[in-house]
């Protein structure tokens, strides 16, 4: 171990280790535009959560911001235990109404959510954006993750997958502070952690009276409005 | 003076706590003190002609967020006294006093927070403060608790959002901005933001005010991202949509000022009147076509609603002075006479118990005071004189045709009157008719035509003489908006 | 398989096949004379020895494969050996052709298992750099010859007009056309990473520090291209290996008309292209250690088992997901090329974006 560590320069493994987290991030994105089941979903969500804590500690670790380190606990026990503790905790009420549903095929799906990453990613690289501590693949999996969020939203018909797919976009924003806004002060990132936590159980309060009056999940009944 | 500012934050906070323990003529009598005391401290901030400052720099009270206190607390006021007539009890007494506990607490909370965007200082808080009202009129949207309700509330909190999200972005990104000259934490209040905005990066800066002009954009009801704006007017309680339709598209539109005060200091001002122009002809021409064609009156004052945040956006695009006076003041003209009309939108509402426009006939009839004051309520938010949005809009167009848009301002005159066609055959349809059989003439409460003779009466000074302390504070405001680097 | 009616084709077998590799380079020391350590061996004999190899030596993987999947399975299993009985029965037996089938019905197998023969040439099978006619075609070319391969065979399924057959090659050359973007985008993984498509360049730079093999592209693409062998073997999710079930059989059904001599040359054939797979993924991206450096006698010969024991153990690991997961549906076999392709273009955003 000592011979490898000699052998490989400290630096280019932290970054490293960055991309790969990072690319953990957008991969669970993917997989959440793919999963059938809404609790699988909320599971990939959890994962990402995870990975986006582990970015903010590495983060944390290269600049030597403490602040940081606080941020991250709370955001994984926020974005990690409670928000899908939440989530399942309803979809435990819900009986048999479990899988989602999609509009397009998933093929069809992954292959416009890989466009959309393209686009996102290319359009992030003639930015003139750089974090001292993140390598640039960060802020265009940040990119990719938003739109891709988007997507999820758009593509999926009921409830729990389109909070989810926001919770996953809040994910994509919350890797872009990584690498734009490391230095914030602690007090800006408790307020939108904070309302986060708001927003989650404003959403679950919706999806509960949704489920309440349709006894389903989907949003085909939510459809009447138009014009 | 501080203390102004204190106050105004803990007033409705406090209201809101009391009402959920208060009956509803308690509460109702609460929410009209919190009111018209927002208001008034708000009327006395205006006199001292300073920037005001409390709590070591936290809140922050300058010409412009005066204009958009105002705003909110105006509607604050107008809108305590129609709940006073609109909310009653009905039904099973222990639903009616839940009802009406949520009700209260929740709107004094939204007005709160409604109040605290204007009051705050820096982009971060601002963004918090928008994102609490995004939270709080959800649930008060559903609060109805009908299919329809429940539709508009999930499509408007996960929409505006999301929206939030990417304005959540453009503010991250104007920190990164920020870092290159401010270094790597500082707080983003607006003195040290404005100070050092000309050595932002510009490329950074312009990415910044497209993301927040798409996403407060979506707040504020710019197309193509209002979607959840005609359902959520149409489905939410009366009083609640002239808050939505009256304050919060404007403190939105107040956030995006804050985003193009930096961004005209930062990269001049041609890009950010640019981008304003795009989103607000669109919004203008899509809700002139669409007013033409609706089944649903508070549908129809929604799109209104679109169409007037389209001519915000198309004023603020003039680069004269005059038309960005114009913009403020028709911030304040469109609060009022929107709201009066969602109030007699509710009048009718509750008088012919349907809100379809084929089922509405001899309005004028029907309510002596609130229909006529609903069509001069109409007839003021197309620009007719001696309404206050007639001089807002003038003076915007005025603007136009100085900063030689010419073409630009014709345009607006064109599709400002098309939208009027499309309202007012409406209108004339639904108040104009002859009374039909089986409707008793009379009104359904005193209070709620009370809250439109407020709203008229703001108008009317308005547009016939604004007071002297008014026009100033607009022009101070305007020069703060203005494009010195 | 006999329903209709065939005529007998007089063909001439050769003897079957025995590996002799070794034996004719003992025969080149034999005659130079001198000890067996330190000689050289020219380029030409390293590059025929490496063909030899994967000629040689593709069936024993194969049988090894299946062998090991049997103990998985709690069965004793096949011999080790068994393909090559198998293949020396086919050689004895009588070939039969389909009445419509033309001469291209039996030139096809004869073509892809030349096909089969060439890619050897391009590839790493046994040394770290390059031989002369390695330089003749790329990772592309390696992939087109491959294609060629493929497609032969199904365009001699296609000839006999019978339903099965015609079946697994129209869903063969689906699913082939479904790969080669994922293909195409690990192909610019490697080109990215040494600006060449050089498979030996690629093996080079990944031999460089152990640090390259965890690399988030490196890794990315080389599960790209392991999704794409899976696909290419027809192993399950894909396709039953070991299954007669006609409906569900991509590439198996392809073989289906075909009798003695040319139906052994497809089995030896698609066993060596199941080995040249297990090569590119073994000695360009996973373990490209343990190939001769020089051209000593030795450090070659050395090289042939320890690339048998990389193959066995790719194998292995090919027949534990076998035997893990369950075949998908032919619908959703979309989806795996759509993840497949993925990661390929994942791979290929982040070499790009970390601009190394």
């Amino acid at each position: 171990m000592s011979a490898l560590t000699a052998a490989v320069s400290s630096q280019s493994t932290i970054t490293d280790a960055a991309e790969a987290v990072a690319i953990l991030v957008l991969l669970s994105e993917f997989a959440m535009l793919r999963a059938a089941l809404s609790r699988s979903q909320v599971r990939l969500y959890a994962f990402q959560s995870l990975s986006v804590s582990a970015l903010a500690v590495i983060v944390a670790a290269t600049r030597h911001i403490g602040d940081l380190y606080v941020l991250a606990g709370l955001s994984l026990v926020l974005k990690v235990i409670i928000v899908p503790a939440i989530v399942l905790r309803l979809l435990r009420e819900v009986e048999g109404d479990l899988a989602g549903s999609h509009r397009l095929g998933v093929a069809s799906m992954v292959l416009l959510a890989i466009a959309l990453s393209v686009f996102g990613i290319f359009v992030v690289g003639t930015m003139p954006i750089h974090s001292k501590s993140l390598p640039v693949l960060a802020f265009a999996v940040a990119a990719a993750v938003i739109l891709v969020a988007f997507l999820l939203v758009i593509v999926r018909s009921d409830v729990v997958s389109q909070a989810v797919g926001f919770f996953s976009l809040e994910n994509g924003v919350s890797v872009a502070s990584l690498v734009l806004a490391a230095g914030l002060p602690l007090i800006a990132e408790v307020a939108f952690l904070f309302d986060l936590l708001v927003a989650v159980v404003v959403f679950g309060v919706l999806m509960r009276v949704h489920h309440g009056r349709t006894s389903t999940l989907s949003t085909r009944t939510l459809e009447r409005l138009r014009g | 003076m501080s203390a102004v500012l204190v106050a105004i934050m803990v007033i409705p906070f406090a209201a809101s706590l009391a009402c959920w323990w208060a009956p509803a003529g308690l509460a109702k009598a609460l929410t009209l003190t919190a009111g018209v005391a927002t208001f008034g401290l708000a009327v006395g901030l205006v006199s001292s002609g300073r920037v005001a400052t409390a709590l070591s720099g936290w809140l922050r009270v300058d010409s412009l967020s005066l204009v958009f206190l105002l705003a909110v607390g105006f509607l604050y006021t107008s809108t305590a006294v129609f709940t006073i007539g609109y909310v009653r009890p009905s039904g099973d007494p222990l639903d009616a006093a839940r009802y009406s506990r949520r009700f209260f607490s929740g709107l004094n909370l939204f007005a709160w927070a409604m109040a605290m965007a204007p009051l705050v200082n820096g982009l971060a808080l601002l963004w918090v403060a928008i994102e609490v009202t995004t939270v709080i009129s959800a649930l008060l949207v559903a609060i109805d608790d009908t299919d329809g309700a429940i539709e508009a509330a999930w499509k408007y909190v996960l929409i505006a959002s999301m929206g939030l999200s990417i304005a959540l972005l453009a503010t991250l990104v104007m920190y990164y901005a920020g870092t290159s000259a401010l270094g790597s934490s500082y707080e983003l209040f607006y003195p040290k933001l404005l100070g050092a905005a000309h050595g932002f990066p510009p490329e950074v800066v312009r990415l910044s005010f497209g993301l927040a002009v798409l996403g407060f954009g979506t707040k504020m009801g710019l197309v193509p991202v209002h979607t959840w704006l005609p359902d959520a007017h149409s489905e939410a309680p009366t009083p609640i949509s002239a808050l939505l339709s009256g304050a919060v598209l404007t403190i939105s539109f107040y956030a995006i000022l804050r985003f193009y005060q930096v961004t005209v200091r930062a990269v001049g001002p041609a890009f950010p009147r640019d981008v304003l122009l795009v989103f607000g002809l669109a919004s203008l021409v899509l809700a002139a076509l669409y007013l033409a064609s609706q089944r649903d009156l508070k549908r129809l004052l929604a799109y209104s609603s679109v169409e007037h945040m389209g001519i915000l956006a198309i004023g603020m695009s003039f680069s004269a002075p005059v038309a960005v006076v114009g913009v403020l003041l028709h911030v304040l003209a469109h609060a009022a006479a929107k709201s009066t009309a969602f109030f007699g939108a509710g009048s009718v509402i509750r008088k012919f118990g349907t809100k379809e426009l084929d089922r509405v006939r001899g309005g004028v009839g029907a309510l002596p005071w609130s229909g006529p004051m609903l069509l001069l309520a109409v007839l003021a938010l197309s620009a007719m004189p001696p309404f206050g949005i007639f001089r807002s809009e003038f003076l915007i167009v005025e603007g136009g045709l100085r900063s030689s848009a010419t073409a630009l301002a014709a345009v607006l005159v064109a599709l400002v009157t098309i939208a009027f066609l499309g309202i007012s055959w409406y209108a004339s349809q639904t108040m104009l008719t002859p009374l039909p059989d089986g409707v008793l003439r009379g009104e359904t409460s005193n209070w709620m035509v009370g809250s439109m003779a407020i709203g008229l009466g703001a108008l009317v000074l308005l547009g016939v003489h604004p007071p002297a302390q008014l026009s100033e504070l607009l022009a101070r405001a305007a020069s703060e908006l203005g494009t010195t680097r | 398989m006999g329903e209709q009616a065939s005529r007998r084709v007089p063909f001439v077998l050769p003897s079957p096949n025995r590996p002799h590799g070794l034996m004719a380079s003992a025969q080149v020391i034999a005659l130079r004379g001198g000890g067996v350590s330190g000689i050289e061996l020219a380029p030409a004999e390293i590059q025929v020895l490496q063909d030899l190899t994967i000629f040689a030596f593709a069936p024993f993987v194969s049988g090894a494969i299946a062998h090991f999947e049997a103990r998985l399975q709690g069965r004793r299993g096949p011999r080790i050996l068994q393909p090559y009985y198998d293949i020396a029965k086919l050689f004895h037996k009588e070939t039969l052709a389909p009445e419509d089938a033309s001469w291209v019905f039996l030139a096809c197998p004869i073509i892809a298992f030349a096909c089969y023969l060439t890619v050897p040439l391009l590839i790493p099978v046994l040394t770290s750099y390059p031989l002369p006619l390695g330089y003749m075609g790329d990772i592309l070319g390696g992939g087109f010859i491959l294609a060629l391969a493929g497609f032969s065979i199904a365009l001699g399924a296609a000839e006999t007009g019978a339903p099965y057959a015609q079946l697994g090659s129209s869903r063969a050359m689906t699913f082939g056309a479904l790969v080669e973007p994922s293909i195409l985008f690990v192909t610019f993984t490697v080109a990215l990473v040494t600006t060449t498509d050089l498979p030996y360049f690629e093996a080079a730079a990944v031999r460089s520090s152990l640090s390259q093999v965890v690399r988030p592209a490196h890794l990315l693409a080389a599960f790209a291209f392991f999704l794409v062998v899976l696909a290419d073997t027809g192993r399950i999710p894909v396709e039953t290996h070991a299954s007669t079930l006609e409906f569900g059989m991509i590439d198996e059904a392809r073989t289906l008309e075909h009798s003695g001599t040319p139906f052994a040359l497809l089995k030896w054939g698609s066993a060596m292209k199941q080995m040249i797979l297990y090569v590119i993924l073994m000695n360009v991206f996973l373990a490209p250690w343990g190939l001769a450096g020089s051209r000593q006698l030795g450090s070659v010969l050395l090289a042939v088992p320890t690339f048998l024991a990389k193959a066995l153990g790719i194998g292995a690991i090919f027949a534990v997901v076998d035997n893990s997961f369950s075949k998908l549906r032919l619908f959703k076999i979309t989806e795996f090329m759509a993840a497949a392709f993925l990661l390929a273009v994942l791979a290929v955003l982040v070499l790009y974006l970390s601009g190394r």
